[in-house]
């Protein structure tokens, strides 16, 4: 099924609150592995978000201008390098008003992303 | 099974979707996955999380994932196959324009045999109808050999294109034409063709 364009799923819109309350904690960048572990966190849930539904995701957001991401550099030694992303400033303006929209505001970070 | 098995399993899957997608974007995808395997094996780890739990949970995230990368690929083959600059649209466009009138002039020569019969000779006359009917074959096996000299095209259309040859031949069979008869013959051998160019296509790595 196709979506209206420029519609947000609400895991596009969830990792745009998460992404946005990171920020708030600091963190100007996050990456995938990162990023699902605080959605379950958040979330209380028992498992990660799949790869390929999260990666999606991201890649759209990142179409549609409300992230960006570059390779971690220098890459750190002992593990492949990390996809870092980060917010925009339209990514900031939109999660900030679906946050405003939200019936339950998300519940402070528990946990880091790195 | 071990968590670091399971993501090779993993791994190789990435690798299996990404085939023949523009090596940046395969590779991208690749490296971010690997990157996510290897933090998530920590992160348990780090949690006292069991080895066949971590196994289970990577497993998972690939299952519950499949749609979502089936999808993804398809979308990325799609951007990959688009023209990507100005002078590649105008070039295809350009191309198109280059078939259409190769296709007319084919069929209009084609079509002045009949004509000059008709015109000429006291015996049978082709009727308008007869000349419509067989300018649509004619500009219809015209197009499909362009689509597979060019290799474009897919096998749907190859099938679309062999079932109206298949329509031309029985009308041609009920209306004891050989004419159209011979016109499906041709239109369900160049569909074949088609479908066989189609399947046979190079891989477009252009990023």
């Amino acid at each position: 099924m196709r979506r209206k364009p420029g519609t947000l799923l609400p895991l596009e819109t969830e990792i745009l609150e998460v992404a946005q309350s990171l920020v708030r904690a600091g963190h100007a960048t996050f990456h995938g592995f990162g990023l699902a572990q605080t959605m379950r966190d958040e979330n209380g849930s028992r498992s990660l978000t799949s790869h390929g539904t999260l990666y999606k995701a991201l890649g759209r957001l990142e179409e549609l201008g409300l992230l960006t991401s570059r390779w971690e550099n220098p890459a750190v030694e002992g593990r492949p390098r990390r996809r870092l992303y980060a917010l925009t400033g339209e990514g900031a303006r939109v999660a900030e008003a679906r946050a405003g929209k939200a019936v339950a505001p998300l519940s402070p970070l528990t946990s880091e992303p790195a | 099974m071990t968590p670091e098995r399971m993501a090779e399993l993993v791994a190789g899957w990435v690798r299996l979707y990404t085939r023949d997608l523009p090596a940046s974007v395969a590779q991208r995808r690749v490296e971010e996955i690997d990157a996510d395997l290897h933090d998530h094996i920590a992160h348990e780890r780090a949690r006292g999380i069991s080895e066949r739990r971590i196994a289970r949970g990577i497993a998972s995230r690939m299952v519950r994932g499949l749609a979502a990368d089936a999808a993804w690929r398809g979308h990325q083959a799609k951007v990959a196959a688009r023209p990507s600059t100005r002078e590649e649209t105008m070039n295809v466009s350009k191309a198109v324009y280059r078939s259409a009138a190769r296709v007319a002039v084919g069929v209009a020569l084609l079509l002045t045999v009949p004509l000059v019969v008709t015109l000429l000779s006291d015996g049978e006359a082709w009727s308008l109808w007869d000349f419509v009917t067989a300018g649509v074959f004619l500009a219809a096996i015209g197009v499909v050999i362009e689509l597979a000299v060019k290799r474009v095209g897919n096998v749907a259309l190859a099938i679309g294109i062999a079932v109206v040859g298949v329509l031309a031949g029985v009308a041609g069979e009920a209306d004891d034409a050989p004419g159209l008869v011979l016109l499906g013959i041709v239109l369900i051998v160049s569909a074949c063709a088609l479908g066989v160019r189609a399947r046979t296509r190079p891989a477009r790595h252009s990023q």
